[in-house]
């Protein structure tokens, strides 16, 4: 028993000097690497069925096709860690583009009409962001609400018509270079990423979103601005949808009420698979990214192969099933639960 | 031990690692029937861990766990463990439940698909009356999220009780009660193991509450088993306060140790409720003592967490009344609150997100900084904060060191006033003495604590003066400093034992 007491206390000298301080890269992004390599080990997987897979203009298009699912993503995922959901962003998406399409129709120029589509997102992200923080209501709820609504207002805009783009320069905003030899959906994507990535890691009040989501009431207790941080989410998720939207439609050229119809539940798929959680406090850009990638694979993959589109759906449904399975087990080997 | 022992459960050689770090390295453990087992040992020492192997909710790597029988005979893990009832350090209630449906349910999980109400009922208000008549007859409708957090324990040792298991394990279940609450069911306690052979195993860092109910302790250090089942009464507080590693000037709890300190020059707080008004001056340390009702709506109001028209709080630099937590932190009104897990600990950010949260609030920094890790590690390291990564998750703590997470918020954090709730609520006796030092020392710096405890022996410790309330929730009045005794105290808030 000495001996054990003796032990004991070494261990106890060497436990309270030894806490380790640096934030291991590694540790912190254990879902997106695993993620990163499921998505090579797919790409390789459906080049080994079809070599043009793997050409640099599958990559650019899948990049391209991806872009606007990636920025929704990201919007969602600001929404999901503070413990909500959005469910409005793919008729916000189909909105904005009628909307831009019809004021250029009007007259306005692609910028001015650019202008004119956000701000659909920062009008629906603000009734959202109000009608959850101010009139307490679910954000199910809320953004079904709002999900119906501006889905409908797409069709209203111009009667269930599509509307071509008038401006003659309006792909630039999709496909031009801002920074030479990168077409800007790629540029906006990177943007976006590193700059929403380094919001929640470094910046304060993007630590408070996690902060919101992992308890309301504790950080409501804490001092922390829990209404503002929330609404803050929901305004940004609508932006990004419309931005997404812009996007899109300055690459087809044509703006549809239907657009955005499927993009909602991607988006969400995307953030999942990412490793965030619905529950909130948890989640990464780098991960919701990598989710939305994946999903864009994994579609581009189904069509190379030729596989009836329909299926579609179930290899998506199988995706995100793995993709939570890997994410429950490197966190129950973390040791956490 | 002169007859056969009557063993219900035995550990033996049982160990525990998570990842890299080695929680239990060979612990024995023996509770036998009938007896009250006192399982002590300092924070992160693995009692927990130990309680969550036995009953099946964690895994082992290694070791023995064998049951038996009342006659003795082996039982299997299954059958062994479905005699067994746990009430963990944290709740684990159904928040959206009824107090009848949460005492209840248990009943009906296997078999009976109707859930009967009447039945369900009658069995909660069996269960809750064996503890407090009272609280049986008004509560058994009420949600478990309205409930405050002594009377959410009360239900789970309530329902633990009426089990009918032959072993119950009790993880701190004393830290969330009040006085009087705790003497009832150590009155219950002492009933059912002597009646009917139940077994009991105990955790508490409250060495008055270990001698008054255990008969048998086990301690354990570091992951290892120290003293192996020995009388309690054989050995002395120094005796195991040395056996957990704690330090050795821990135990002493002279009160006439403390310097008496003379109040500040400044501004004073001056608390109001009608006619009756309270001044405390920089520098003051407040008890507030008394069943939980009376303390929590004042405490509310002093933190701007809920309007009352009660009580009045000014301060010369202060509004009327703070509209929420964040204008209060941000003038100088800081909170601890008593419920670690439900309103402190923010699951799911790193140790040093946790333990910045209200610097950064206070200071409206913007961005996260290296400094700042610096700045986490000091207030680890004055708290004795055992962890092996400041970016790793509070679950990956023990429960009374992600109380001192709490602590580390506020600590050294200039201020004008602090309240406290049951601060040191599962924290080991070496530090807490090194807490009460430390809010002294915060004190000293003219900052007004005020410092909610059920615990009347820490109060008598700490406090300048106290306020009391009576059990309807009515401040009885204040003590002062020379006048402090726990008699006084027991008689103000109606709880002479
Ligand atoms: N999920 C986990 N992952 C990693 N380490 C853990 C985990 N759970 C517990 N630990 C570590 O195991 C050790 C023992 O924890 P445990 O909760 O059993 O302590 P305890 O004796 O109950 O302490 P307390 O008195 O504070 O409640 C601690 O050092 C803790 O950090
Ligand atoms: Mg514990």
């Amino acid at each position: 028993m000495t001996q054990n007491t003796t032990q004991a206390s070494a261990d106890t000298k060497q436990a309270t000097f030894e806490i380790q301080h640096r934030e291991s890269i590694i540790g912190s992004y254990r879902t997106e690497i695993a993620i990163a390599i499921a998505i090579i080990v797919l790409a390789l997987a459906v080049g080994s069925q079809v070599p043009q897979a793997l050409s640099w203009g599958n990559f650019a298009n899948i990049t391209q096709a991806g872009a606007p699912l990636i920025i929704m993503s990201l919007g969602v995922l600001l929404v999901v860690i503070t413990g909500g959901i959005d469910l409005s962003v793919g008729s916000v998406f189909s909105l904005t583009g009628m909307v831009t399409a019809q004021a250029m129709a009007h007259g306005f120029g692609g910028f001015e009409a650019s202008l004119i589509g956000l701000s659909v997102g920062l009008l629906f992200g603000s009734i959202n962001g109000f009608l959850v923080t101010i009139a307490g209501l679910a954000p199910f709820v809320v953004t079904l609400i709002t999900f119906a609504v501006a889905g409908s207002l797409a069709f209203i805009v111009t009667n269930g018509r599509s509307m071509p783009i008038g401006d003659p320069d309006f792909w630039l905003l999709n496909s031009g270079s801002l920074v030479p030899g990168m077409p800007n959906y790629i540029l906006f994507c990177i943007v976006l990423l590193v700059v929403i990535e380094l919001f929640l890691k470094k910046i304060v009040a993007g630590r408070w979103f996690y902060a919101v989501g992992s308890s309301a009431q504790a950080a409501r207790l804490l001092g922390i601005p829990v209404k503002r941080t929330t609404f803050l989410a929901y305004v940004a998720s609508s932006l990004l949808a419309s931005f997404s939207g812009l996007l899109t439609i300055s690459y087809i050229l044509n703006a549809e009420s239907t657009a955005g119809s499927s993009l909602m539940l991607q988006a969400i798929a995307a953030v999942v698979i990412g490793g965030a959680s619905l529950l909130g406090g948890t989640g990464t850009a780098v991960g919701a990214v990598l989710g939305a990638l994946m999903i864009t694979v994994i579609q581009n993959g189904v069509n190379l192969i030729g596989i009836n589109s329909f299926w579609q759906g179930s290899v998506t449904g199988v995706a995100i099933l793995i993709a939570v399975l890997i994410d429950r087990f490197s966190k129950s080997r973390r040791g956490a639960g | 031990m002169g007859t056969a022992r009557q063993i219900v459960v035995s550990v033996s050689g049982l160990t525990k690692a998570y990842g890299a770090t080695s929680v239990l390295k060979g612990v024995d453990f023996s509770v036998d029937r009938g007896e009250v087992h006192a399982l002590l040992g300092g924070n992160g020492a693995g009692k927990s861990t130990m309680i969550r192997i036995i009953t099946g909710s964690a895994a082992k790597d290694a070791g023995d766990i064998v049951f038996h029988s009342p006659s003795g005979e082996l039982r299997t893990e299954a059958e062994g463990r479905r005699k067994i009832a746990v009430v963990h350090q944290e709740l684990a209630l159904l928040p959206h439940l009824t107090v009848a449906e949460n005492i209840a349910l248990p009943y009906f999980a296997n078999g009976a698909a109707l859930f009967n109400r009447k039945r369900a009922a009658g069995q909660a208000y069996d269960a809750l009356a064996m503890i407090d008549r009272e609280f049986a007859a008004t509560s058994l409708q009420r949600l478990i999220g309205d409930l405050s957090l002594h009377e959410g324990q009360m239900v789970e040792i309530a329902r633990a009780l009426a089990s009918g298991a032959e072993l119950i394990l009790l993880d701190e279940p004393t830290a969330n009660l009040t006085a009087q609450e705790t003497d009832r069911l150590f009155t219950v306690l002492r009933r059912l193991t002597r009646e009917s052979g139940l077994s009991v195993v105990f955790v508490s860092h409250r060495m008055k509450e270990i001698r008054q109910i255990a008969n048998v302790c086990t301690i354990i250090r570091d992951g290892r088993t120290v003293v192996d089942r020995a009388a309690t009464a054989s050995l002395t507080d120094a005796d195991i306060i040395e056996k957990m590693g704690q330090t050795a000037t821990a135990h002493v709890s002279e009160r006439a140790a403390v310097p008496t300190r003379r109040a500040l020059d400044g501004e004073p707080l001056i608390i109001k409720e009608n006619g009756f008004r309270l001044e405390l001056r920089p520098g003051t340390i407040l008890g507030v003592a008394g069943a939980p009702a009376g303390p929590s709506t004042l405490i509310a109001t002093l933190v701007g967490a809920a309007r009352s028209r009660r009580w009045t709080v000014s301060h010369a630099s202060w509004p009327d009344s703070f509209s929420s937590p964040r204008q209060a932190a941000r003038l100088g009104s800081g909170f601890i609150t008593g419920d670690r897990s439900h309103k402190g600990i923010l699951h799911s950010l790193p140790i040093i997100d946790n333990v910045l949260a209200s610097r950064r609030v206070v200071r409206g920094s913007k961005v996260t900084g290296v400094h700042e890790q610096t700045e986490c590690l000091d207030l680890m390291q004055a708290l004795k904060v055992k962890a092996a990564s400041i970016w790793n998750l509070p679950n990956t703590l023990s429960g009374g060191t992600q109380q001192k997470l709490l602590l580390a918020r506020w600590l050294g954090l200039p201020s004008r006033l602090l309240v406290l709730e049951e601060p040191t609520r599962g924290v080991d006796i070496g530090t807490k003495r090194e807490i009460y030092h430390l809010i002294r020392q915060m004190a000293a710096s003219g900052t007004v604590i005020v410092w909610w405890s059920t615990e009347n022996a820490e109060l008598l410790e700490v406090c300048d003066r106290v306020m009391a309330f009576d059990t309807e929730g009515r401040c009885a009045g204040v003590i002062e400093n020379e006048d402090l005794s726990e008699d006084r105290l027991a008689e103000l808030t109606g709880m002479a034992a």
